[in-house]
């Protein structure tokens, strides 16, 4: 198995990264272009796994080179799993990124760091009824003081290809649930 | 009352709801969070037919002049 | 299932709903501070303040404390006098280059100096590398990295891209840019965040050309500190001229500037001490072997008589075109193997200041140093191959303008 970590530029992907794994990691050159990447190995339940930082992209239709390079190693690993990292202060257009990943049929997670900026900004996410809707594992997260990571590791063999229709009953039920007046 | 101009003609500090975006942009910019029915506030624009910058959801994204005269917004 | 952008939006809006509360807007210091330096009324003076700031603590930090404030003293004061006891076989090839070419003085051989005039690899090579460059390339990553990891980058980026606009770029060419005058190896990588190839081509070739490496910068602070100044002025005019021209003829598209603004953020000591080791090492991995083994080539060419063969040749050319005394041919043939040797070997040859001027942006906008050159070839051979004929080109061509300007202002 390969884990594959994406997300946007600057939502602290690389200090996840780094906290993800441990010393062996090697930094090289996407083949044939000049854009570079980092690969290192994480545990899993005492396994080796390998976790590939993607360059940062905003979507799957690439505007640059990185970008590019982003939805090629994307396509290239048919059957890795990918940890979508989402700035949980710019949810929205995360979470755009992180469905046309799942429509490719990816098995996801989803880390929605930056957390406490989130707070700071008045933003308010319910991880968990976003983890109903989506089916798949929603961890917050504070990378840079490490907060939610082994939450996130522990969570990372919950995830699972998901169909975007379901997603769509499920967020119908959720608002029908939500109409109704209350608890889920 | 609301009146419809395009994103390059804003002012900034002014705010409105995006109601139209030309079709071959809207896949660009909609990695950046900018789509129809949105709200944005306009940061600044540069001088000289510089870039405008905008905000949208709280992520701040700056686009060409030519981008924004395709953007269409509903002034509030 | 896929969906169209139009459909995945509205289930967004749909979940979004459902599991987020938007509270208030809250307009944070950070907000603010954003803005001030976005603004251009503000943003610009800003701008400029902190450009200024980033060159001065280069120039005091690299130069002043660590160059001249140490490596000067030890090289010159015991390495290098050391070096010229011990080593054996003075006056002979193996000498010369290792440790010291020294002078003819009424027909003596004489031992150099300094360190900037033995020209042998483990003086002047060693000296360059670990006295001049290294604290350079130091303190320039560093402010880099905290420029960066602050965020910003981008701000300038959005700054600057009415100019860089006109050059068929746009504002985020700022980071290739800035990122060359550290070293042209990441900065020809960096220009992977340009969208289109025209982009990518006119900004490999505009940095290669006209963008001196914190190598150069660092040994020109040394030797001609007071005409700097004038130097890069030549470079940065050059840079828009060529871009401006590159612009028009190279076919492709220009698309516009798109970029995400993120907040500033306050920069992690682990990140930026990560990165700078990456940078530094980086440098010293690829660039390091080109200065001592480009020492050794030139020692071995000059022994040889080739680059004073060539220098004779070309002569006529540096003197009647460029304007610059004959002694230079030697130092600009070398410059094709060593810039930063070059800049050293220009300043201890007599000329007029224009002259030095002239030779020192003659040697920054020369063939681009042999790593650069490899990391363009991984970029495609035949981008490579026009970039050199554009370089060809831009030394002919700008070379005789600046003399052309000397003339015109009296005093080439």
């Amino acid at each position: 198995m390969k884990i594959l970590l994406m997300g946007h530029p600057n939502v602290g992907k690389s200090v996840f990264f780094n906290r993800l794994t441990g010393a062996n990691v090697t930094e090289s050159n996407y083949p044939g272009t000049t854009v570079d990447y980092t690969k290192g190995w994480m545990k899993i339940d005492g396994k080796d796994v390998e976790l590939v930082d993607v360059p940062g992209t905003f979507s799957l239709d690439p505007k640059d080179k990185a970008e590019e390079v982003a939805v090629a190693m994307l396509h290239e690993n048919r059957g890795a799993l990918v940890i979508s990292v989402i700035d949980a202060s710019k949810i929205e257009r995360g979470l755009y990124l992180a469905l046309e990943i799942i429509e490719e049929g990816y098995p996801l997670v989803i880390a929605l760091n930056m957390r406490d900026v989130a707070e700071d900004k008045n933003i308010l996410i319910d991880a968990d009824k976003l983890e109903r809707i989506l089916d798949i594992p929603v961890v917050s997260t504070v990378a840079i003081s490490g907060e939610g990571i082994k939450e996130l590791v522990s969570r990372v063999k919950e995830a699972k290809p998901v169909d975007v229709d379901d997603i769509i009953s499920n967020a119908t039920k959720a608002a029908d649930v939500g109409a109704a007046g209350d608890v889920p | 009352m609301a009146m419809e101009r395009k994103l390059s003609e804003m002012d900034y500090d002014e705010e409105g709801t995006v109601t139209e975006i030309e079709e071959y942009l809207r896949r660009r910019v909609a990695g950046m969070g900018i789509r129809v029915g949105k709200k944005l506030r306009v940061v600044t624009k540069q001088p000289i037919k510089g870039p405008v910058d905008v905000i949208v959801d709280g992520a701040e994204t700056s686009l060409g002049l030519d981008m924004a005269e395709k953007i269409t917004v509903e002034v509030a | 299932m896929k969906l169209s952008a139009e459909e995945r939006w509205d289930l967004i809006d749909r979940i979004s709903k459902e599991t987020v509360t938007f509270g208030a807007y809250r307009h944070t210091l950070t907000d603010a501070i954003g803005e001030l330096t976005i603004k251009p009324l503000t943003g610009i003076p800003i701008a400029i303040a902190v450009l200024y700031g980033f060159w001065s603590l280069f120039g005091s930090f690299a130069g002043t404390l660590c160059t001249d404030g140490f490596f000067v003293k030890f090289f010159d004061g015991y390495w290098l006098p050391w070096l010229q006891q011990v080593f054996p076989g003075q006056g002979n090839w193996f000498y010369v280059i290792m440790v010291d070419a020294g002078g003819i003085e009424s027909g003596e051989f004489v031992l150099s100096e300094s360190s900037f005039e033995s020209f042998g690899v483990l003086t002047s090579g060693l000296f360059l590398a670990i006295g001049v460059v290294l604290p350079a390339i130091f303190i320039f990553y560093l402010m880099l990295a905290i420029l960066e990891d602050i965020g910003y980058m981008p701000r300038l980026a959005v700054l600057i891209d009415t100019m860089l606009h006109r050059i068929g770029l746009h504002g985020y060419a700022i980071v290739p840019t800035i990122l060359s005058l550290g070293c042209n190896v990441p900065g020809v990588a960096a220009t992977r965040i340009l969208e289109t190839k025209k982009q990518r081509f006119i900004m490999m070739t505009l940095l290669a050309i006209f963008i001196p490496c914190g190598a150069q910068i660092g040994i020109m602070e040394e030797v001609v500190p007071d005409l700097i100044g004038w130097i890069m002025l030549y470079l940065i005019i050059g840079y828009f001229i060529f871009g401006y021209i590159l612009n028009k003829i190279v076919p492709g598209r220009a698309p516009e500037f798109l970029i995400d603004v993120p907040p500033y953020r306050r920069p992690l000591a682990r990140n930026i001490g990560k990165k700078i080791y990456g940078r530094v090492t980086g440098f010293f991995k690829v660039a390091l072997p080109f200065v001592l083994l480009g020492c050794v080539i030139v020692g071995i060419l000059y022994q040889m008589g080739v680059i004073q063969w060539l220098g004779g040749v070309l002569a006529p050319i540096f003197v009647g075109w460029f304007g610059v005394p004959p002694e230079t041919a030697g130092p600009l043939v070398a410059a094709f193997l060593r810039k930063d040797l070059a800049v050293a070997q220009l300043s201890t040859i007599e000329m007029t200041e224009y002259q030095m001027i002239t030779s020192v942006v003659l040697v920054s906008i020369y063939f681009p140093c042999v790593a650069t050159f490899a990391m363009m070839l991984k970029e495609g051979w035949k981008d490579l191959l026009w970039a050199l004929a554009v370089l060809a080109v831009v030394v002919f061509v700008y070379g005789g303008l600046i003399h052309l300007i000397g003339i015109l202002l009296g005093v080439a």
